[in-house]
Formats: C-alpha cells, structure tokens, sequence
C-alpha cells in the first residue's frame, strides 16, 4: 500500500491500457458507435435538405446528437464487457481504488469518442457543406470539452445503471437531462464557430461545467460503485 | 464478525454471529437461498452489512484487501486475454509486476503460462482453475470461494480441491461454499450451516456424514 | 406529535383559504389579462415550493450520504416526491396562462425550459428510485440527488441564451396584489410543509413496515383542501367571461393535481396498513 498517488495515476493508466487491448481484440464498442452515427448522419440527411446556409444552424445540433447517441452506445458497451464474467467484482476485492477505475474507465471511453469524432466530423463537413467562419481550432477546444462532458457523467450514470433494472434505458435517462446544459453550450458554441461570432461564453460554461462534475463524480464514485 | 444484512424488505442474514480461526477449512452449507452468498460477499467486502461489522484479522475489509482471495462461479477474467495477460492485469492491481508469482499460480492450478489461447476458448474447467489461480497469486492468508466446482469437469475440480488442501497446510484460511461434498470430506476441518439467513450449527468435520 | 401534526394541519387550512380568497377576489383585476392573470397567485407559490423542496432534497441526500441514516433519506424521498407535484401543478399553471396570454400552450423561452428541465432531472431521480435494486437505492439515490442538484444551476445559465417573452416578475403596484401574493405564497409553503411532512411519515413507514402513526394525519390534511374547493362555491359574479374560465381552469387543475396525490398517498397509506397487519400475525 505504498505511494498511494503514484498508484492511482498507474493504475488509471493500467486501466486505460487493458480498456484499449481489450477493445482491439474485440471492437464491440467500436463497431456499435460507428454504425449509430453513421445511421444518424443519413437520417438525417434525408430528414433535411439543407443549402449552405441553413446547414450552418442546423448542423451544430446535428454533429452533436450523432455523437450523443455514438457516446451511449460506447457506454453501455464498455461497462457491458466488465459485467460479462463478473470481472467488476474481481477488481472491487482487489486493493486498487475506485478511482483509478473511474477515470480508466472514461479515459478510455474518451478516447474511443474522440477516434469516431476524428472519422465522424470529415464526413459532416462533406456531407453539409460546411464551411467554417470562424476560427476552426475552437471547433477542437469545444469538441474536447464536450466530450469529457459527456464521457464524465455517462461513466458515471453508468455504473448506477449496472444496478438497476432495465440497465440500458437507465443511462440515457439519467444522462440526458442533466446533460442538457453541455449539450446547449456544445451547440450554440459550435453554432458560434460555424458563423464566426464569438463563442467565448459558451466555451467558459462548458469548461465549469467539466470541472464541476468531474469533482463530483470522482467523489461520489466509490459510494455508487459499493452500493450494495 | 456479528451481521446482519437486510436486502429491502427482506432479511437475507438475521444476526449471524461467526468466529473463525486462521489455517482452517471452512465449510458453508445450506439450501438455496440460504445466505450464504450474501455472507460470503460481505466478508469479501463487496457488500456491506446493513447491521454489524466484519473484521479480518483485526482489520476491516477495506483494509484487508491485499490478504484477500475471491472466487465465484463466474470466472471473472477477461474473455479476449489469453490467462497469463488476464493475470497480469490483476496482479497490477494488487502491486505485483514481475510475472513470476503469476506463471507459478498458473502451473499449480494446472495451467500452462505460455498457453496464448483466450480465456473465451477454454473450458469451463480450466476457467475456473485460471480464476483459482487470479484469486492465490498474491498468496492471501484468506480465500473466499463460492461454488467454485459448478459446471466443472471432474478432473479440473480434484486438481482444484488438492490445491486448495495445499494452501490449508501453508496455513490459509478457507471459507468455501459447494453442495458437492464428495470432495472435501478429508479436507476440511468444519461445516457451518446457515439456513434461512441464520446460522444453525457448526460441526466439525468428523461428525458429518457426506 | 400528532397534537402538531393537527394544529400545524388547522393552520394551513387557514392560510390556504385566506390566500384564495386574497387571489380570486380582493386583490383588484389586472389591466392587460384580467382575472386570467389570477392564475399567478397560485403558480408563482407553486413554483417557489417545489424550488424549495428540492433543495431540501439536496441537503438531506447530503445528508444520507455522510450519516446513512434512514431518516435523512425518507426526507429526501418525501421532498423530490411533493416537489415534483407542485413543479407539476406550476406547468399545468403556466401552461393554462400560456394558452389565454400567448395563444399557445407552450414557447421554448428561458424560464419554461429551465423548469420543464428540472422536473425532468427529478422524475429521473423518481425512476431511479423504483427501478434500482434493492440494497443500493439509498445510496445511490441520494448521489444522484447530488448530481442532479449541481446541474440547476448550469441548466440556468445555460438557458440564459434562449430570448425570453415570459412575463417579467409581475410589477405589483398594487399593494393589495402584493398582499394576495404574499399570503398565497406563505400558504403554499406551508401546505408544501404538510404534503412533505405526511409523506415522510408515510416513507418511515415504508422503511419500518409499521402502520401506526399513519392514520391520523390523513383527516387533517384532506380538510384543509375540502375548504378552499368550497370557496369556489361561493364566490359571486358567476358571469361566463373568458378570463374567468381560464383562471377557473388553472386553480381546478391545480387542486386536481394536489388532490389526486393526495389520493395516490391515500393509498399507498392503506397497503402499507395491509402489509403491517399481515406481518404482524
């Protein structure tokens, strides 16, 4: 039990490691997030059938609810592979600390977005013809905040729902209305790039919203994870 | 340990109050439903006793971690590792690095180390044999087992069961839950009895009639 | 005990009827929405109690989470429960003053939102409760209460970019309006006291199976809602005016809302006797 901080940095990225291993052997999140958003990205585009213009409101909301569902998927996915041979209780009897699994956990999931988000936005912009007027590496700070935002809280939501019934509705329902503000800065920001005005205030609340709920759901992991 | 645990409205353990030596072998029985689980989870410290405390070794079970060794009858490994991978991940949660501890654990239950195969392409046997050795590795002065011989070849559960008779001479202590006694009548020192959530009886081994 | 619970009932009672009277008749007519604008003394109350109560949520999900103790979280139970009735009863409310004042029964403006999104962060809180397994509800309820909590007020300022066409806070020249919204407003928290109050014996005993102190508050509380329906009655001018049948409308489906829960409370109240009385053979 000794360097305890050193521990939990190591083991968070133990953790991140085997989420990563374990993902590449087996693509069940990967597989499942591609095919959500790409489904939603055609939908969508015959749901509308935006000139330039128009797209630049529209799709804002667009890019976000593809990655929203994409987000979900890759949740419940992750989790799912823990459940599978009880593999959770294995690591709760262990001396590791539950922190260092939470934020394994959505390191992890982080990075799994971030890679859909890397294929997903070329195509958006194809698809919409997008063009941007404001300064694009903002579209970067936004698209980083916001899906910590979203990973940080669904981790966490998630693993209530392992004890509940109905595990797979429980987290998109407890994750989307408090997800709601994020997803409005994450919108009117990205709307604000698009257009070229500022989106400086949106950006501040998204980044005090990350930091306020990364605290929380650190602090109130271990509890949730024991509750039993 | 004196506990209780109440699920809801139902009491899953009423007051079960229990002393155990170290360097036994401790037997659970009862029906199903018994309890015996809950009561083997909460010393496990995976669940909390909604009355009462657990002490292990003087220690809480929080504490105690690092002394412990846990087995179900699900696996809890890693499908798409191969053993030794899924071992080492484990080990790194309890602070180990080198693979030696591991690939000894993995050739007493029986397992070869360099076997690359996945866990998901094994037997259930050695699956749980693979699951024995995650729970020993760190060599724990208590080890928790439950049903650890369900849907297990008859092979697999007598390597399991001479092992287990092994590590009770090295002197851990072992608190297991089976119905099939078959095995364990000249191994294990005492069986507890829970029934309905309280404990009924302790008899040592000589008395029972398998 | 019970002798407060009577006595804290009886003032209620007082109160409510005082402030409907001050509502619906003394305080003078409103120039732009007339008596449609009645509506207010009822909504604006309604609101501040749920507000109120989930904040007692909050704390007492504190609470749980740093004592464990049982009773902080029948508290916490009690209060997102009645406070997602009165949240219930101000969108009813505000959706029947909608309609006559803006001509639709709803508008994506910044307070409607903020509150429709609150009360959805509740009912999950709600769903969360009923669907988790037993053993871990406590807890994990009352971390989610937290989580929920923190959110309020970046639901807030994130609304804050939505134009707004709500009606500003009501300038209240009048002093007999203010008067009227003053008692309506002390009577609703007082009332919103009650409901929690009974709910939170009705949740102990939940958690106790035991029936005992159940029955008598039940009286207390269903008079002091038969009083303020039986104002209606009596209220003159019964003229059919269209600013009338929607202040009408919003107060009945008010106390439709209150009522009918207290119903639901009613019966929860008798199963639990059901169940005491079984498990006591």
């Amino acid at each position: 039990m000794s360097n305890a901080a050193n521990s939990i940095a190591g083991l968070t990225w133990a953790n991140v490691v085997k989420d990563v291993r374990l993902e590449w052997r087996s693509r069940d999140v990967f597989n499942s997030m591609l095919f959500f958003a790409l489904l939603v990205v055609v939908i969508f585009s015959f749901a509308f059938d935006p000139t330039a213009e128009e797209s630049r409101e529209i799709v804002g909301g667009l890019i976000w609810v593809a990655f929203l569902f994409s987000t979900v998927t890759a949740l419940n996915q992750s989790w799912a592979r823990e459940l599978r041979n009880g593999v959770l209780d294995a690591y709760r009897v262990s001396p590791a600390p539950a922190e260092a699994l939470f934020f394994g956990k959505c390191i992890g999931n982080f990075i799994f977005v971030t890679v859909l988000e890397c294929l997903m936005a070329p195509l958006f912009v194809v698809f919409y013809n997008l063009t941007f007027a404001g300064p694009a590496w903002q579209m970067v700070v936004i698209l980083v905040l916001g899906t910590w935002a979203l990973v940080i809280n669904g981790t966490f939501f998630a693993v209530m729902s392992i004890r509940t019934r109905n595990r797979e509705l429980m987290l998109p329902l407890l994750l989307l209305p408090i997800s709601i503000p994020a997803i409005m800065s994450m919108v009117q920001s990205t709307r604000a790039v698009l257009n070229g005005t500022t989106p400086g205030g949106h950006i501040k609340l998204l980044a005090g919203y990350c930091v306020v709920f990364t605290t929380a759901c650190y602090l109130l992991f271990e509890t949730v994870l024991n509750a039993e | 340990m004196n506990v209780s645990k109440i699920y809801g409205r139902t009491a899953a353990l009423r007051d079960v109050s229990l002393e155990l030596e170290s360097g036994r072998f401790y037997v659970l029985r009862g029906e199903n439903g018994a309890g015996k689980s809950t009561l083997l989870r909460m010393v496990a410290g995976l669940s909390e006793p909604t009355q009462g405390e657990i002490r292990i070794f003087g220690l809480k079970t929080s504490e105690a971690r690092s002394h412990l060794g846990y087995m179900a009858h699900a696996p809890l490994v890693y499908d798409e590792f191969s053993g030794m991978e899924n071992l080492r991940f484990f080990a790194r949660l309890y602070g180990i690095s080198s693979d030696g501890p591991l690939a000894e654990a993995m050739r007493r239950v029986g397992l070869d180390p360099e076997l690359t195969r996945r866990v998901g392409q094994y037997s259930q046997g050695m699956r749980q044999r693979l699951s024995l050795a995650r729970s020993i590795f760190h060599s724990p002065d208590l080890l928790l087992l439950d049903e650890p011989f369900s849907n297990v070849d008859p092979e697999s559960a007598a390597q399991i069961s001479r092992l287990l008779a092994t590590m009770r001479t090295s002197g851990a202590t072992i608190l297991l839950i089976t119905h099939q006694l078959g095995l364990l009548a000249e191994i294990a020192d005492e069986f507890l009895f829970l029934s309905a959530g309280e404990l009924v009886s302790r008899d040592a081994a000589a008395r029972v009639t398998v | 005990m019970k002798n407060a619970f009577i006595f804290f009932s009886a003032i209620t009672l007082a109160l409510l009827c005082y402030g409907t009277y001050q509502g619906l008749v003394v305080a003078p007519r409103e120039e732009t929405m007339g008596d449609a604008q009645r509506i207010f003394y009822y909504h604006v109350p309604s609101a501040t109690a749920a507000y109120s109560l989930f904040f007692v949520n909050f704390v007492a999900s504190i609470v749980y989470l740093w004592k464990r103790s049982a009773r902080a979280d029948a508290w916490a139970m009690a209060a997102a429960e009645v406070g997602i009735v009165f949240a219930t009863a101000t969108l009813t409310l505000g959706m029947i003053w909608a309609r006559y004042a803006w001509g639709h029964w709803w508008a994506w403006d910044m307070r409607l939102t903020t509150f429709l999104i609150l009360w959805l962060l509740y009912v999950s809180y709600l769903v969360l409760r009923r669907s988790s397994e037993a053993g871990s509800t406590y807890v994990m309820s009352a971390a989610l209460a937290v989580v929920v909590f923190l959110d309020v007020p970046f639901n807030y300022m994130a609304n804050r970019w939505f134009r707004t066409n709500h009606p500003q806070p009501v300038t209240l020249d009048d002093p007999r309006m203010k008067f009227a919204l003053m008692t309506t407003m002390i009577a609703f928290l007082a009332f919103a006291a009650l409901i929690v109050w009974f709910r939170y014996d009705i949740e102990r005993a939940v958690q106790k199976v035991a029936a005992t102190h159940i029955r008598k508050a039940t009286r207390s509380v269903m008079a002091s809602i038969a009083a303020p329906a039986v104002l209606f009655f009596q209220l003159p001018e019964l003229e059919i005016h269209r600013q009338r049948t929607f202040m009408y409308g919003g107060y009945i489906a008010a106390w439709v809302i209150y009522l009918g829960y207290l119903l639901l409370l009613m019966m929860k109240r008798s199963n639990l006797k059901k169940e005491a009385s079984e498990l006591a053979r």
